[in-house]
């Protein structure tokens, strides 16, 4: 018998080559979502541009328009309009600080999965014991992401040229955008290296971006408070005025801010334990054996501290909502033509207050629908991470588990909705807008089908497509408000609109419930739940 | 005959192309501790999984206790399992573990789970997160045995068990046993299935090579030795229970040996030893000696 020995060390490749095997596992970690977040970039920059087409057909148009930069409800939601003279500047305002929140957020996300996430699930135990020191493996997760944020700045870019409005601008929103997105990946590393528990991780990154989108509110919204602005990525971004001056200093400041929580991370890496955070985990506790008796007790149990964090969010977001609700439609009233525009758009009645919560309850279904399809999303990550099996040995059946997280979701669901109602309800006590506490309560629970059907698409996709459970749950939901926007934006047929779940949503409480869409949507998402819980209760575990 | 605590007729399963596990009948009386005996990728835990009705056989049945594996609502009343590769929830403690595990489970006697985390020395203040991989197997394995189902399913059970552990968890199968339950013991070690096991059954690629009681299992067990000699090595080929003898070298010489060591060792004395290994063969060379390399 012959036999080839090779020495340690002297295995093909060089230390580089092995970092970039590193960095293509990041790639495959990364790249589909990242995908949709460049695509959404791109295209919704370039349809904004389109838009503004339409919104200044006249000079009256123009007028009303620029009535907005005045308006302190609009630029607290918005953002300041600083150049609604230029197509460019007006899809600036238009997308900006939603683009940026999205990038933001999948940044972040994205960053406590790959990182936090897997060396949590004890896979970086082996990719460590390579040759590639934990600082390096960091450092290309780090990069790979910036990577993916610089690109979603170019698509931005690249969709607002396209679609005719003028570069200079555009090089100075894109860049703010895509540098907000390095900053909140950053931190997400950060966090990561903090945290021993991905959910801490990106528990406390939300937190910090949370608190940063609030900065740049306030900072929007009140005069006095302006200079908050530069406490913030999301401010720092807004101060570089695109199109109005183009100000690259702001954004010289916010590129170097970036750099801290980046060099920290790196710092942080090589100084820790791994599957440890630089923070230690405490070592033992008591037990609190409440809410463990049944599956569905432990999914009400699994579902609390989520719960309790998305709650604060929309709350949040809600009752800022109601505070607005006056100056929102006086001044919508005073500017009849954007009323007009925002009808054209799907969104009618904007001038009552009624009708401006109603069309602002709409929104609503997309975070409630991400949170129950991100809920069962959890299931599928707990059967491939084994966590499922000890309990799927007890005498439970897979369809028991199933409904119990289904279950549990739409009450989460439930509650999200009443503390949005309840906020809304709150806010606007307090401008004295005179929004009933019902009316509150049943426009933020009429957005409860569109949810059932996320739940719906999400069971269907836990029984054939396990992988992409997430996605496809937030598909009603997100997918079926893009459509929505899109279809109503572009003139699209008719029956392509009517797809979307919000084609049917009534715009409760200016108008009354659509009690039959809302039992259709209803029934069709409960269907879709039972067909994927047979599904479900047929495949073999992926384990 | 005692009726059998679970029983697979023909049963296959496949992913795609590769055949996991091909016509298995398998039938394992109630209150023995039955072995399932062989190497890495054999089919052992596909068989566990269609039992447990995780996964669905493409052909053929497997029963519990006289169910049908896929009816887990039912089956599951009368088994406990321990996984091989165990994961917990990260932020429940391993008491909290337990609590979940016994009262969403078919019935637990606390006061004998209490003296199973003494036994195996477990701390359940711990989040799960922190647990090693052998801790989390003890966790598994006193939330198993404190069930005192009627069948126990442990796939793999003492491979992250220290020595000391690895006794405790002897006795508690050996315990089982007294009690009348049966216990199904998967595992790739030789020395395990003969410590605790009566019957085992031998599966390799797929395929159910043999079932044999322990003692039956004696034949397989064979020790290579390898000796080196100051001078030239004495002939051994004439010995009672040496085969296979092969020079290694001048002055080495490597043989199995099987049976009694007594005339090996009294051929070895005679000589001038000055090296000896004695080593045990893992099992897929067992089976390469046995059963053939034909058999994939």
């Amino acid at each position: 018998m012959t036999a080839t020995v090779t020495a340690p060390g002297a295995g093909r490749g060089t230390l580089s080559s092995a970092t970039w095997v590193v960095t293509g596992l990041t790639l495959r970690q990364t790249w589909r979502g990242a995908v949709v977040v460049i695509a959404l970039a791109a295209l919704m920059s370039a349809v904004a541009v389109g838009a503004y087409r339409t919104a200044v057909a006249s000079p009256s148009d123009a007028a009303a328009l620029a009535a907005l930069a005045e308006n302190p409800a609009i630029r607290t939601l918005f953002g300041e309009p600083v150049a609604l003279h230029d197509a460019g500047g007006f899809a600036v305002w238009r997308t900006g600080t939603v683009l940026s929140v999205l990038l933001a957020v999948w940044g972040l996300l994205a960053a406590t999965r790959i990182t936090r996430g897997e060396e949590d699930a004890g896979r970086w135990d082996v990719l460590l014991a390579g040759r590639v020191p934990v600082r390096k493996v960091v450092t290309r997760h780090l990069a790979t992401l910036v990577a993916w944020t610089l690109l979603a700045g170019v698509a931005a870019f690249t969709g607002l040229v396209v679609a005719g409005a003028t570069a200079h601008g555009a090089m100075a929103h894109a860049t703010g955008l895509a540098l907000c997105g390095v900053f909140s990946a950053s931190v997400g590393v950060l966090t990561s290296q903090v945290f021993a528990a991905r959910s801490a991780a990106s528990g406390a990154a939300v937190a910090v971006l949370g608190v940063g989108m609030l900065l740049k509110m306030l900072g929007d919204g009140i005069a006095a408070l302006e200079w908050l602005r530069w406490f913030t990525p999301f401010g720092m971004a807004a101060l570089a005025r695109p199109y109005d001056g183009d100000h690259m200093g702001p954004l010289a400041v916010l590129g170097a801010v970036c750099v801290l929580p980046a060099v920290a991370a790196l710092a942080t890496a090589g100084r820790r334990d791994i599957r440890g955070g630089l923070l230690p985990s405490p070592s033992g506790r008591a037990p609190r054996t409440v809410l463990l008796g049944s599956p569905q007790a432990f999914a009400v149990r699994r579902l609390l501290r989520p719960l309790a964090a998305w709650s604060v969010g929309i709350g949040t977001y809600f009752l800022l909502i109601g505070v607005l609700a006056v100056s929102m439609t006086a001044f919508l009233a005073a500017n009849p033509r954007f009323a007009e525009l925002a009808e054209q758009s799907g969104f009618g009645g904007l001038v009552t207050v009624e009708g401006y919560v109603a069309a602002l309850f709409a929104l609503l279904a997309v975070p409630v629908g991400a949170f129950a399809a991100v809920r069962l999303a959890g299931l599928a990550q707990d059967e491939t991470s084994r966590r499922l099996t000890l309990l799927l040995a007890q005498p439970i059946s897979r369809v028991r588990v199933l409904a119990a997280e289904v279950t549990a979701s739409a009450g989460g669901a439930v509650v999200l909705t009443t503390v949005a109602g309840l906020a809304t309800w709150a806010g606007t006590m307090t401008v004295g807008a005179g929004l009933g506490l019902l009316d509150a309560l049943s426009g933020a629970w009429n957005v409860l089908p569109v949810v059932f059907l996320c739940l719906g698409s999400g069971a269907l996709a836990l029984a054939w497509a396990p992988r992409a459970v997430g996605f496809v749950g937030c598909v009603p939901a997100a997918g079926g408000f893009l459509l929505n926007v899109f279809a109503d934006s572009w003139g699209w047929p008719t029956w392509v609109g009517q797809v979307s779940p919000f084609a049917h949503l009534a715009a409760v409480p200016g108008a009354p419930v659509g009690w039959f869409a809302a039992m259709m949507m209803t029934a069709v998402g409960v269907l879709a739940m039972v067909v994927g819980a047979a599904g479900y209760q047929q495949r073999d575990l992926r384990v | 005959m005692v009726s059998p605590a679970f029983l697979t007729e023909s049963l296959t399963k496949r992913y795609g192309r590769m055949t996991a596990l091909d016509s298995l009948d398998l039938s394992v009386p109630a209150g023995e501790v039955f072995g399932f005996l062989g190497p890495n990728g054999a089919g052992k835990s596909t068989t566990i999984r269609l039992l447990l009705g995780l996964a669905r056989p493409t052909a053929g049945r497997a029963c519990v206790f006289g169910a049908d594996a896929a009816d887990v609502a039912v089956t599951h009343r009368r088994l406990a399992y321990v996984p091989a590769d165990i994961a917990l929830w990260p932020r429940l403690t391993g008491a909290e573990t337990l609590e979940l595990l016994a009262r969403t489970g078919p019935g637990t006697d606390l006061a004998y789970r209490n003296e199973l985390v003494e036994r195996f020395g477990l701390d359940p203040s711990k989040p799960g997160r922190t647990y090693s991989t052998g801790n989390r197997q003890k966790v598994a394995l006193i939330a198993a045995f404190a069930t005192r189902a009627p069948l126990l399913v442990l796939d793999e059970p003492s491979s992250g068990l220290d020595p000391l552990m690895e006794r405790e968890f002897r006795r508690a199968v050996g315990e089982a046993r007294d009690n009348g339950q049966t216990v199904f013991l998967s595992s790739h070690q030789l020395s395990e299935v003969e410590a605790v096991c009566d019957k085992v059954a031998i599966l390799r690629a797929g395929r159910l090579v043999d079932v044999a009681t322990v003692g039956e299992l004696r034949r397989l067990h064979r020790t290579e030795v390898t000796a080196g000699f100051a001078t030239t090595p004495p002939d051994l080929t004439r010995v009672p229970g040496v085969e296979e003898v092969e020079a290694t070298g001048a002055t080495s010489v490597r043989f199995t040996l099987i049976g009694p060591p007594g005339p090996a060792l009294h051929a070895l004395a005679t000589a001038d030893v000055r090296s000896l290994t004695v080593r045990e063969p893992s099992l897929e060379e067992i089976f390469l000696g046995y059963y053939g390399g034909e058999e994939r």
